[in-house]
């Protein structure tokens, strides 16, 4: 049975399902596109178990290649059942009977000398009719019909061909194939089944050619697919409770008619579903039926049947893990908060009826797989947060664990150490060693140091590290809860930043140190780069220089423009492509700026220092050229609004003041009017960015686009009253549209 | 497209007001939508459809999806005769999701309208029948509306029919940015305006006039001439554990009132127990919300977005839907009458 492909992917994409409890490892392999999905109709999307036209092809195959005993190859076997035209057939049976002496295609191979003559002549007169009832049989199930799909005219001799070739028949193999073909021939073709409205009719040539020989062949899967056939006549003509009998009684035959017959399964009013159950012979057959209503409606009502009817079920297996990966995700709801008081009451309830029946069953212990059943209890009772009940579970279940079994183990285990560490009230160093391995061993699952196939281990590191986190929090050991839950805040103290350095540079770790750091997600170097960046802003570039050297790979590593540059109207994407003799990067735009600074306490040509250090504070906040700087894996990179900036470094990246500072220091050391000029303007500018930072502060909702012109200001009344016989003062009247405004007042 | 069509509209109405009638337009037609996959009247169907509609029916041919299996748009659930319709006045509506249109491809558009035509004419060919316009139904989003669009214009190419296409509430309101389709006419869906959830208290969500004067103010502006289409169905919201889980069209009253099956407070019905009810399973204490149109609110509905509309000559009332009408609750007369309104 080839049930490939079926991948419990981990971790990859946000969009699977919330899920730590994984099927697998306690339901048969055969249920597996049943398992619970919260997107798809199959679980994980597998939608090649739908294709009903290809279903069975591998088990035909395989029965035809028992029949040969193996005297045609399978690539042979599969060309001729599945793919080859009447023409192909012909072919090939003129190259059996010397006709040809080349087969066709080249892919095929018949060894004439060792093959059953009689048998192929079977298989060839069989192929015959097959092909012919395979025009209204198998169709291609989508395409731009006028009218849904048109079935090709069925040559009026096909259904005398077929009883007759069933009547000469002698060879059971094949007499059972037509048989099956005669009963499918009817269900397309019968005249009497066509309307729907149409009541049933025991003479119909489906139900006749069904019934006479049903009990003549084995119970094989070419007799469960001529019953699914009546099962689809009975529910056309709206008999839900035959069909609904013998669709169950297909599913339980085998995974490749579990899917149509699931799918197939209905009722329309109680009284189907009532008269469904009167059909079941045995408890057995009961079973099936309250299994595919529990799998298709209500596995809870449906769990409560069975283990009544009997305790050892596995038909409960399914259900008990649909019950568990459903809850899951409303549990999801229930981590998040996100459940709305007012359905609060209505789940709870829910919730009640089903922790109480599984529970109940649990406690038996009475069933296959009662540690199971006792995993699922303690897992039920965790997740709607009994941790009492769930301990107790676990601890049965610990015990009737089967022994190797890699996959049970781990969930167990996985299990466990969710209510264990949520269980955590206070943690000490005590604690913290117990904890160790388990937080170890879900971080090596993370890492794929550790594998093991279809553990759903996932929302379990997220869930115990905000867990641990808030501990830490509530202990005021703020350096370890920021290992477990990172947050913004913590990088805004530079202290507490040196701590983290200090504590990743330590050359003897704990071992909780060491996996509590495998939790962290950021490099040494991205510390180093963000002390460097606080340091830059508070003035400190001396210190900021040594901070950054200390990066071996720099993130951002080349700042786009020249950040010594000053431009009239903010244009980076100007700045950005043009030409620049010299591109910087942090560190080179550092060092500049420590010997510009060197320079200018020394008093060397203050006026140029000032000017080239205000610029370089200005493009390093949000409004110029090289806000790349502060863009790093800490602070974060939206940079579309100031209001979009982390919280806690929005004043530190927009504030102008460093800026304005130096303009004017500039501007005092001014020698011309044309430097004056233009120092004021670039002063008028931060004036102007300090108004957008106050308006973003005070209007959370909108964008700085949004808000209105800022008044004229102190620097723009200067530029008017002091320079206007500048060239630069008509350059600013012509590109600036705000302040030619404020001069002509229009 | 947009332009021309709103210059034409212009001309209607300065024509109209040339003529001294401007306040109200004489015209108005009544028609049904039928939605069913099947068509096939009952007596008394075929009776309101003549008395109240002049037998003018909108008639939905097909629905295309998009098959993520197959990554292509198909149509489905196209329509079957079981009777003759061509001595009605049909127009072929097609209803596309919108999630074809997020998942097709931009070049495949082209085609899609090719198909879209073709299986119509198709249709018509075998049905004998004649029509001269044809509505497409999507609601359409930001994000597909450039595909949309394009479908729109190539299918107009290639059908060459006068081309209508609804148009959704929200359309209108946010119709800088969710565009006007370049289309001959719209028609505006007054109804499916409010939130469904599961508050029982919670005005009805087909149609009440809170959440109807959020969107009615701009309806004078919209760009294109507007015919309306106004709900004649009632839905049931299905309810589980505090969630909505369904919308059911075939569960109404008459099945919520049995007491057998149903403890009734006000609009809401909880089930006693667990069990099949018209294909649907029910699990005990599922709660089933009614949202019912009755006469009355009809005519609060035309009464409240008539004023609203721009003055047009012939203009179509669509009642949706026929198939499903509650023939004790509306007849010919009073549909005929909530027409007049407009």
């Amino acid at each position: 049975m080839a049930i490939a492909g079926i991948v419990w992917a981990c971790a990859d994409s946000g969009e699977e399902n919330f899920s730590m409890f994984s099927p697998e490892a306690f339901v048969a392999k055969e249920y597996t596109p049943f398992f619970y999905d919260a997107s798809y109709w199959y679980y994980s999307g597998n939608v090649e178990v739908d294709d009903n036209n290809n279903r069975f092809n591998d088990q035909i195959v395989s029965e035809w290649d028992a029949y040969f005993n193996d005297q045609l190859s399978k690539p042979t076997l599969r060309y001729l059942l599945l793919k080859a035209s009447q023409k192909g057939i012909d072919s090939a049976n003129n190259y059996v009977n010397g006709k040809i002496t080349k087969l066709k295609p080249d892919s095929i191979q018949i060894n004439t000398s060792k093959l059953d003559k009689a048998k192929f002549n079977n298989l060839f007169a069989y192929l015959k009719l097959a092909k012919e009832c395979e025009k209204f049989a198998v169709i291609a199930p989508y395409g731009w019909y006028d009218t849904p799909p048109t079935l090709p005219p069925v040559s009026a001799k096909l259904e005398s061909s077929l009883s007759s070739a069933f009547n000469n028949s002698k060879d059971p193999f094949i007499k059972q194939r037509l048989w099956f073909q005669l009963v499918r021939y009817y269900f397309f073709n019968d005249d009497t089944i066509k309307s729907k409205t149409g009541a049933i009719d025991n003479k119909a040539g489906i139900l006749v050619w069904f019934n006479n020989y049903k009990g003549t062949f084995p119970q094989n899967l070419t007799y469960y697919r001529a019953m699914g056939y009546v099962a689809g006549y009975y529910r056309r003509k709206g008999n839900y409770a035959l069909s609904n009998y013998l669709y169950s009684r297909c599913y339980d035959y085998s995974y490749e008619l579990k899917i149509p017959s699931k799918f197939s399964f209905h009722a329309q009013q109680e009284t189907d579903w009532r008269a469904t159950l009167k059909l079941a012979k045995t408890n057995a057959e009961k079973i099936t039926l309250w299994h595919m209503l529990g799998m298709e409606y209500d596995p809870v009502r449906a769990v409560k049947e069975i283990a009544a009817l009997d305790p050892k079920s596995d038909k409960m297996d399914l259900l008990l893990s649909r019950i568990i990966n459903m809850s899951e995700g409303e549990g999801e709801s229930n981590f998040s908060g996100k459940v709305a008081d007012s359905t609060q009451q209505a789940i709870k309830k829910a919730e009640v009826t089903e922790v109480n029946l599984i529970d109940s069953i649990a406690l038996k212990n009475n069933n296959t797989k009662p540690y199971y059943w006792n995993l699922a209890a303690g897992y039920l009772n965790y997740i709607y947060k009994d941790y009492k009940k769930a301990a107790k579970f676990y601890d049965v279940a610990k015990k009737q664990l089967p022994a190797n079994d890699k996959l049970i183990t781990a969930q167990y285990k996985l299990l466990t150490i969710l209510l264990n560490i949520d269980e955590l009230q206070r943690i000490d160093s005590k604690t913290e060693a117990k904890i160790t391995e388990p937080l170890t061993w879900l971080v090596n699952l993370r890492d794929g140091k550790e594998k093991i196939a279809a553990l759903r281990f996932d929302p379990a590191l997220g869930i115990c590290a905000n867990h641990i986190a808030q501990i830490y929090q509530k202990q005021g050991d703020w350096l370890k809860a920021n290992c477990f839950k990172d947050s913004i805040t913590f990088y805004t103290d530079s202290s507490h930043v040196q701590k983290l350095v200090d504590l990743m540079t330590k050359p003897q770790k704990s071992a909780f140190e060491t996996t509590m750091l495998r939790y962290y997600p950021h490099t040494l170097d991205e510390l180093y780069y963000h002390q460097a960046t606080l340091l830059t802003y508070k003035e400190e570039v001396d210190k900021a220089l040594q901070k950054m050297s200390l990066v071996k790979k720099m993130s951002p590593d080349t700042l786009y423009a020249n950040p010594f540059n000053s431009r009239l109207n903010d244009c980076h994407d100007c700045d950005h492509v043009a030409h620049q003799k010299q591109k910087f990067s942090p560190l080179t735009f550092l060092k500049t700026m420590q010997s510009i600074k060197t320079d200018l306490k020394a008093g060397k040509d203050v006026y140029r220092n000032a000017w080239l250090l205000a610029n370089a504070y200005y493009n390093i906040t949000y409004y110029g050229n090289g806000r790349l700087f502060y863009q790093s894996a800490i602070i974060g990179a939206i940079d579309f609004d100031p209001g979009y900036i982390s919280a806690p470094f929005q004043k530190m990246v927009t504030s102008q003041n460093i800026a304005e500072k130096y303009y004017l220091l500039a501007m005092a050391n001014a020698q011309t009017d044309e430097q004056k000029a233009r120092c004021t303007f670039m002063a008028a500018k931060c004036e102007r960015n300090e108004y957008y930072n106050q308006y973003s502060a005070n209007n959370k909702n909108s964008e700085i686009e949004q808000a209105p012109v800022p008044t004229s200001g102190k620097y723009f009344a200067d530029l008017k009253n002091h320079y206007s016989n500048t060239k630069y003062y008509q350059e600013v009247l012509q590109e600036c549209g705000y302040f030619k405004r404020f001069v002509t007042g229009k | 497209m947009g332009n021309r069509s709103f210059r034409r509209y212009l001309g209607v109405i300065i024509l109209a007001c040339l003529l001294g009638s401007c306040k109200k337009s004489e015209s108005v037609n009544t028609a049904f939508y039928y939605w069913k996959s099947t068509f096939s009247l009952s007596a008394q169907q075929s009776d309101i459809l003549k008395q109240s509609a002049g037998n003018n029916l909108y008639l939905r041919f097909f629905d295309v999806n998009w098959n993520s299996q197959y990554h292509n748009a198909f149509p489905n659930a196209i329509i079957n005769f079981n009777q003759r319709a061509n001595s009605l006045k049909i127009t072929p509506v097609i209803f596309i999701t919108n999630s074809t249109f997020e998942n097709i491809a931009a070049n495949a558009v082209d085609s899609l309208a090719i198909h879209c035509s073709a299986l119509v004419n198709t249709i018509v060919l075998k049905q004998k029948i004649n029509y001269k316009a044809i509505q497409i139904d999507c609601d359409w989003t930001l994000n597909t509306r450039e595909k949309y669009f394009s479908f729109l214009k190539s299918f107009k190419k290639v059908n060459g029919h006068f081309l209508e296409a609804t148009i959704r509430l929200h359309q209108v309101k946010y119709m800088e940015t969710t565009g006007v389709p370049p289309i001959d006419k719209g028609v505006l869906m007054f109804y499916n305006m409010g939130k469904v959830t599961t508050n029982a208290s919670q005005p009805n969500s087909i149609y009440n006039q809170a959440d109807a004067v959020k969107y009615i103010s701009r309806i004078a502006e919209y760009p294109l001439p507007l015919d309306v289409a106004l709900p004649l169905f009632s839905w049931s919201v299905h309810i589980r554990d505090g969630k909505v889980i369904q919308i059911y069209g075939n569960i109404g009253k008459k099945e919520l009132s049995n007491t057998a099956n149903f403890i009734q407070n006000e609009n809401m019905y909880r089930a006693k127990k667990s069990f099949f009810l018209n294909g649907i399973y029910i699990k005990e204490s599922d709660n089933f919300k009614l949202e019912e149109i009755s006469l009355v609110t009809l005519k609060n509905a035309a009464n409240q977005l008539a004023p609203h509309l721009h003055p047009q000559k012939n203009r179509t009332i669509i009642y949706y839907e026929l198939a499903n009408l509650n023939l004790s609750e509306f007849n010919a007369q009073s549909l005929n009458q909530i027409s007049a309104d407009f």
